[in-house]
């Protein structure tokens, strides 16, 4: 899948995604940065990360290779991996 | 790591049947004489055999617990999830490979491994693992991890809840209590949220105490 979307949109994507599979923690996710971290400041634990990568697979269309729970440590990384998949 | 244990699992899934029959048919004697199993059920509807995909799972109170369950379902062949560390040494790795097991790394749970849980139960193949986390060495079943929750409603198949009875001695039976099996996915939406998946988790840790409380009345 060849979309161009930007970094920005790529972040507010990820966050309604975020919200949608931990909606107890919609507060803290609607104020995240790209430093936030994902299982300290957002509680996702090991199957939380599982789950939202299988989300984000659906959503972006693309395949998350060689990732695992502890790959991704902030939102940042998420989002530069996602960007990088789509470029 | 990961890589490393992506790679491994690829050389096993090529690994056919052979010598884990030969080491079940083997085994079925001893296993029958040792363990004198008393199979019990939850309600007539947990006396079906187990058919195509599915996840077993159990509690863990001790080191023979996989041959438990073996034995207790015997018609099916299993597939474990074992954490990394169980591979370890040349030996232990060859056995777990004969008998199909799945390497998982618990501080970091790869996509890949997840992948091939998926596809294994989507396959037809019953995957056996103990939700605990842990060996806990007690009778008490301790809180459940929610990833067999995960794996189910992925791959849309259910979870088989069992508890094997600690044995007081030797000379008693082996008791195994079989409950019903449970769709995920009838218990969850479309996408549901990670606290839904919790608390299907928690659902089945009650299910589990209910067969505890089966099991000890025999």
């Amino acid at each position: 899948m060849s979309v161009k979307l930007s970094r920005q949109e790529i972040f507010e994507k990820l966050q309604d995604i975020m919200i949608a599979i931990n909606e107890d923690d919609r507060e803290k996710i609607e104020s995240a940065t790209e430093s936030t971290r994902l299982v300290e400041d957002i509680g996702l634990a090991s199957v939380g990360m599982l789950y939202l990568v299988i989300v984000l697979e659906e959503s972006f269309q693309i395949k998350f290779d060689d990732v695992g729970t502890a790959t991704f440590d902030t939102v940042g990384k998420v989002i530069d991996y996602i960007e990088a998949k789509l470029s | 790591m990961n890589k490393t244990i992506m790679e491994k699992s690829k050389k096993s899934r090529k690994r056919g049947y052979f010598l884990y029959d030969f080491g079940k048919i083997t085994a079925v004697i001893p296993c029958l004489l040792w363990y004198r199993m008393k199979r019990l059920y939850a309600s007539p509807e947990a006396k079906k055999k187990i058919k195509g995909g599915a996840i077993l799972i159990s509690n863990h109170s001790g080191n023979v617990d996989p041959i438990a369950i073996m034995t207790a379902v015997w018609y099916r062949r299993h597939h474990f999830i074992a954490t990394k560390e169980l591979f370890e040494g040349k030996l232990k790795r060859c056995m777990f490979e004969i008998f199909h097991c799945i390497e998982i790394d618990r501080d970091n749970v790869d996509m890949n491994t997840f992948r091939t849980i998926v596809d294994h139960l989507k396959g037809g193949k019953l995957v056996s693992m103990f939700p605990e986390g842990h060996m806990t060495h007690t009778e008490e079943v301790q809180k459940f991890k929610s990833g067999m929750v995960l794996m189910a409603f992925t791959a849309k198949k259910p979870i088989v809840p069992m508890y094997i009875k600690k044995r007081k001695s030797l000379w008693q039976r082996q008791v195994v209590v079989l409950g019903e099996p449970i769709d995920p996915a009838d218990m969850l939406g479309k996408m549901p949220s990670l606290a839904d998946m919790y608390k299907v988790a928690a659902y089945l840790h009650e299910q589990e105490r209910a067969l505890k409380a089966i099991a000890d009345q025999h």
